[in-house]
């Protein structure tokens, strides 16, 4: 399959600090790839480079077949871009700013426009600054999506949208791929990705800590476990449950004749059904696997994970705050 | 459709608003000055005042040619109330055109797309340079409308020779904020830059016509060598008009430059 991104050993300094340590991966051609990690870990600085609008400090990228740094207008009109600090400030209403870009790196289809901003319940007619956090965020997917570009950098593209928008935005990335476009989007929550995203990168503090398919990460994830069950004892119960591989943090409560536990599940299901199989269980919830903690852990995993995003920068959470 | 120069069109269209908004300024200037030149610079006690004045002040001010038509316009529309106003506009103009664009983080949105550094700051300096052309137009255009009743007796030529001496003098301020602005990528630094080519300007030729010894001042202010001549009088210095003009078009070339090499944004 042809790759539509290739980033191979990519650096980039700023004055004497590095925030991009050599980072190395490819998005194939009609795929989505999404990049999470928490504020500061470079995802902002990668995809800067990526539309040569701050330059590496060394490493190579390819970019649609083309290096960036020499791709000029006819490369970028090829991509659709939402920078992750977008501010639209002018005194222009919405539809002259499209006109203004669709003038730059159009054509646009007829009725495009508008049709994308009836799907994103977005007026177009409105003072672009009078809009609020979530509106412009809408009219940055808008310049992005309008001209069908082969590839779209999305930079925190779900950032200020509320959850039904969240929802289209994700409708909008599918028929994106469907039609064969590349999408290469960013994150610090992957609940925000996994729907939509065929595989991840992990960035952390300007290196890669992972790529892997959402499934595998499905599969490395963790999920809550509760059940209910009666005629056993908590010790009965506990000794059960502990000796099932992948299963930990087992708590057991005494409840009428029987107990009641909660456990969390690392890897295959298999070995847990089977040592459930024997219970005369009441009541059984296995959760969705938890990607988010899986990822967690992986950032925590490697090196002093956590410690990094306290003092320097704000909490991974916070909405629209900064990124570099 | 892709058209031409969009960047450019954008920059000029969307700013009609300052634009119109100067323009009305200067328009308001001049006629307030002008129709009353026939009951004070005109007249014989103007001149007994003048002359009361300390000559330094005099020579600060440029009223030392006050009792003519022409030096009246010279020193209140040109020399004062004209540049501190074409000065202004150019320098915010000039400051917005990178360095305010990027600082409040458009710029970045607009590189993503179809379009290169050059061509970028090239389209919007051209855009400036229209708008001062137009208030230059504006200018000679009310002056010499005003010539008449205000018994100015200027000479069109002459007038003309001055309005492309102050649009010159306005866009060297104008640019020199554009290209500290696209060095650096902050409107502050843009602002500054302007305003010191400008404020020195004015300030060196104040100081230096003071006294001979102070002469090599005048050789530094790009006012004194708009206005060293009296242009409303006598008619352009050319070679002072090209070197405005041309260093001007440098400062632009310049900002391209400096954009085209740096990282934008961060």
């Amino acid at each position: 399959m042809e790759s539509a991104i290739t980033v191979e050993g990519l650096r980039k300094s700023f004055g004497s600090r590095e925030v991009l340590h050599g980072i190395d991966f490819q998005v194939q051609a009609g795929t989505v790839f999404g990049v999470i990690g928490p504020n500061g870990a470079g995802k902002t600085t990668t995809m800067r480079c990526l539309l040569d609008i701050i330059r590496p400090s060394a490493g190579t990228l390819r970019v649609l077949g083309q290096d960036p740094r020499h791709g000029g207008p006819g490369l970028r009109r090829r991509i659709g871009y939402l920078p992750g600090e977008l501010s639209l400030e002018a005194r222009v209403t919405g539809r002259r700013l499209l006109d203004h870009y669709e003038a730059v790196s159009g054509p646009v289809k007829r009725g495009r426009i508008d049709e994308l901003a009836e799907r994103l319940n977005l007026d177009l007619d409105r003072h672009t600054r009078k809009l609020s956090k979530g509106n412009k965020q809408k009219l940055g997917l808008l310049q992005a999506f309008m001209h069908d570009p082969e590839l779209l950098v999305l930079d925190e593209p779900t950032s200020g949208l509320d959850p039904l928008v969240q929802q289209e935005f994700l409708a909008m990335v599918r028929e994106a791929k469907d039609r064969g476009q590349t999408v290469f989007l960013s994150s610090h929550v992957l609940s925000e990705v996994q729907q939509a995203a065929d595989e991840v990168a992990i960035l952390r503090d300007g290196r890669i800590v992972t790529i892997a398919t959402v499934d595998a990460l499905r599969e490395s994830a963790v999920r809550h476990l509760r059940f209910a069950a009666s005629g056993i004892t908590a010790d009965d119960a506990g000794a059960r449950l502990g000796r099932v591989p992948g299963v930990g943090g087992v708590e057991v409560l005494t409840a009428g004749d029987g107990v009641e536990l909660t456990a969390v599940l690392e890897g295959s299901i298999g070995p847990l059904v089977q040592a459930l199989a024997g219970l005369q269980l009441t009541d059984l919830v296995l959760e969705e696997p938890d990607l988010e903690e899986s990822v967690l852990r992986l950032y925590g995993n490697n090196g002093n994970g956590r410690r990094g995003n306290g003092s320097r920068r704000r909490e991974p959470q916070e909405e629209g705050s900064s990124h570099a | 459709m892709r058209s031409p120069m969009p960047l450019f069109r954008r920059a000029f269209v969307d700013s009609w608003r300052s634009t119109l908004g100067w323009a009305a300024g200067l328009s308001a200037a001049i006629m307030l000055y002008l129709p009353i030149y026939p009951s004070i610079g005109g007249s014989a006690e103007m001149q007994q005042m003048i002359n009361a004045l300390p000559p330094e002040m005099t020579k600060a001010l440029n009223y030392d040619q006050i009792a003519s038509g022409s030096g009246y316009t010279q020193a209140t529309v040109f020399g004062l109330i004209g540049f501190l106003l074409m000065t202004i506009a150019t320098v915010s103009w000039g400051a917005a055109a990178v360095g305010g664009d990027e600082e409040s983080g458009q710029l970045e949105l607009t590189l993503a797309h179809g379009v290169t550094r050059v061509q970028l700051v090239l389209e919007r300096a051209l855009a400036m340079v229209l708008r001062v052309v137009l208030l230059a137009v504006l200018v000679f255009v009310l002056i010499l409308a005003l010539n008449d009743s205000a018994q100015l007796q200027i000479e069109s030529t002459h007038l003309f020779g001055a309005a492309v001496e102050f649009a010159g003098l306005a866009l060297l301020s104008g640019t020199a904020a554009l290209f500290v602005g696209a060095l650096s990528g902050r409107k502050s630094y843009g602002l500054a830059a302007g305003a010191a080519v400008g404020v020195l300007g004015y300030v060196f030729n104040a100081v230096g016509r003071q006294s001979p010894d102070l002469d090599w001042l005048l050789d530094l202010s790009p006012y004194h060598w708009a206005y060293g001549n009296s242009p409303v009088a006598n008619g352009a210095d050319w070679a002072a008009a090209g070197w405005l003009w041309g260093i001007s078009a440098a400062l632009v070339l310049l900002s391209s430059l400096a954009l085209q090499r740096r990282d934008v944004g961060s």
